[in-house]
């Protein structure tokens, strides 16, 4: 379990910055459709930082949400 | 535009001010209280007592990153150049990414080697006082023009706040009191709670202002961006309105996001924390603290309409003559709005200034001149730095030399070479002195030479560059050079 969670916690940080740069970041390089009143582009970012945070929590329930202390 | 009498004018200036002013009374009522016994010994003044909960570290953490350019700068930059300004979002969320991996590693290996800042993490592994002290140096010549900026930052606010009412020099004065006042007195505890007071305001302020002033010019956010995506839609996909390729804006995310936490006012704080489990908690809810700049990069948009026919000389003042301005709040609202930003360059100021003071008496005067001092001399040495480099910083921002941000890039640049040796410190116990010594040099040679003479290729990040060679020139002494005196060691061949 330990191996495949340090994979996942990498893997999960790798997307999230290729979201947020080159090249991940070209395809939401766009106007349309706009969400929330917002421009693709600046609710792509707004998108991503929920997504890290929400995988982040997850990955902190996992491993420290049994009590147990490092 | 409003064109009042003098005696309004005067009337809504003393209005600002009083509201203010008890902002500030109110920092420092907050910043003198917390206060704690254990503020007598070293641990207590420079870590809290390595028992600082998730609440306040959380806030702590925040409000380093959230400066005097959150206010100004930022707004600035989406005013300028558009879609580049996302940067700030990128790298700001990634930090914790940085925090979850390298912060209770480090938080564990302080409280069993009793470390408190970075030189003496790099001085004990690579058993070499004189990495430690270089270290030190670098960190002092980083922060100090560091805290000038935000010294300055505040006294700029006050003035264009109060129409000149109070002047540059007293406004600067006033927030450098206040702070250099808990800090001298409270230590890290003083910064805890004022943060969690200064944190919580700028974030009320900067989504009031954010919401409101697209509302009262446009009618609401999504009806702004559909204005500027008809009149400027070049302003909202990348390159932006001033044409930044991806590779600059790419490097410039990594090197911001990776390198920002060998920053030592970041660095320092992973030993204060009550345990890793702690700081991974911190991190977790780090992003959300970055929505905080979403209502601010809203300012700079809106500023892209509303000054389409006479651009702004400076851009990062777009936020000030939005509020002041454009968008004709009460005094009331300035006055908030100036405690807001205020707050935003106090919070960033006082933990400048207390890792300024820690890192100049720990790790250039502490194995130098105070060889012998007991701990009682140390941390009063370390509170009469505060106010020292604290005043140093101030007299700095009247004189307003045009090297200091020149001075602040430098040493930036220098201090994320340390990269390389703070990762072999926590996690590589093969690599070498030399080999390590050798990186940092190669690296931060080569930073000075692209950020001050040649430019850089491909118009990377400067500091993108500088790693790669760090990082090549490690693993090339790693390989080449054999240590003519190995000690058999599992961990050292």
């Amino acid at each position: 379990m330990n191996k495949t969670y340090h994979l996942l916690t990498g893997l999960h940080f790798a997307v999230c910055t290729l979201a947020m740069i080159w090249p991940g970041a070209l395809i939401a390089n766009r106007i349309e459709p706009t969400v929330l009143g917002l421009p693709f582009l600046f609710f792509w970012y707004i998108l991503w930082m929920l997504i890290l945070f929400v995988g982040m929590w997850i990955a902190y329930v996992v491993r420290h949400g049994g009590g147990r202390h490092e | 535009m409003w064109f009042a009498t003098g005696v309004v004018v005067m009337n809504d200036s003393i209005i600002v001010v009083g509201i203010t002013l008890t902002y500030l009374v109110l920092v420092l009522w907050v910043g003198l209280r917390a206060r704690g016994q254990e503020n007598s010994s070293l641990e207590g003044y420079v870590a809290g007592g390595r028992h600082v909960g998730v609440v306040i570290l959380f806030f702590i953490l925040g409000a380093e990153i959230f400066s005097a350019f959150a206010f100004l700068g930022a707004p600035g930059w989406s005013y300028q150049h558009g879609a580049p300004a996302f940067y700030i979002l990128a790298y700001l969320s990634l930090i914790p990414i940085t925090i979850w991996a390298m912060g209770p590693r480090v938080a564990k290996l302080g409280r069993e080697r009793g470390y408190l800042t970075q030189g003496d993490m790099i001085a004990d592994h690579y058993q070499s006082k004189t990495l430690g002290i270089l270290a030190g140096v670098i960190g002092v010549l980083a922060l100090v023009p560091y805290l000038t900026i935000q010294i300055a930052g505040a006294g700029l606010l006050f003035q264009a706040a109060t129409d000149g009412l109070i002047p540059f020099w007293l406004g600067a004065l006033l927030a450098f009191l206040v702070v250099a006042a808990y800090v001298f007195c409270s230590g890290l505890n003083g910064i805890g709670w004022t943060n969690l007071l200064q944190g919580i305001m700028m974030i009320v302020i900067a989504w009031f202002l954010g919401l409101s002033i697209s509302e009262r010019l446009y009618g609401g956010v999504g009806e702004m961006f559909s204005q500027i995506q008809l009149t400027m839609p070049k302003y909202l996909t990348m390159p932006g309105a001033t044409g930044m390729n991806w590779g600059y804006f790419s490097t410039a995310v990594l090197v911001s996001a990776f390198g920002g936490a060998m920053w030592p006012h970041l660095f320092m704080k992973f030993y204060s924390a009550d345990s890793g489990k702690t700081l991974r908690k911190v991190s977790v809810f780090y992003p959300l603290y970055a929505y905080l700049l979403v209502p601010l990069l809203f300012i700079g948009f809106a500023g892209i309409l509303t000054f389409s026919d006479s651009p702004l000389e400076r851009s990062d003042t777009v936020l000030l003559r939005m509020v002041m301005d454009v968008a004709n709040f009460s005094p009331w609202v300035i006055g908030l709005m100036l405690s807001g930003a205020l707050a935003a360059a106090m919070s960033t100021g006082a933990n400048l200034a207390h890792t300024a003071a820690v890192v100049l008496v720990r790790d250039v005067v502490g194995p130098t001149l105070m060889k012998s001092a007991s701990e009682k001399a140390v941390v009063s040495a370390t509170r009469w730095s505060v106010l020292g480099l604290s005043l140093v910083a101030y007299l700095c921002a009247l004189a307003n030399p045009a090297s200091l941000v020149l001075l602040l890039l430098g040493a930036y640049g220098l201090i994320v070479q340390l990269f390389p040796m703070v990762i072999g410190a926590l996690f590589m116990p093969q690599l070498r002195r030399a080999s390590v010594m050798a990186g940092a040099l190669v690296g931060s040679f080569a930073y000075l030479m692209m950020e001050f003479i040649w430019s850089s290729p491909l118009n990377w990040h400067a500091g993108t560059w500088a790693m790669l060679l760090n990082i090549g020139v490690v693993a090339a002494c790693q390989w080449l050079i054999k240590p003519a005196f190995a000690k058999p060691s599992p961990t050292n061949r």
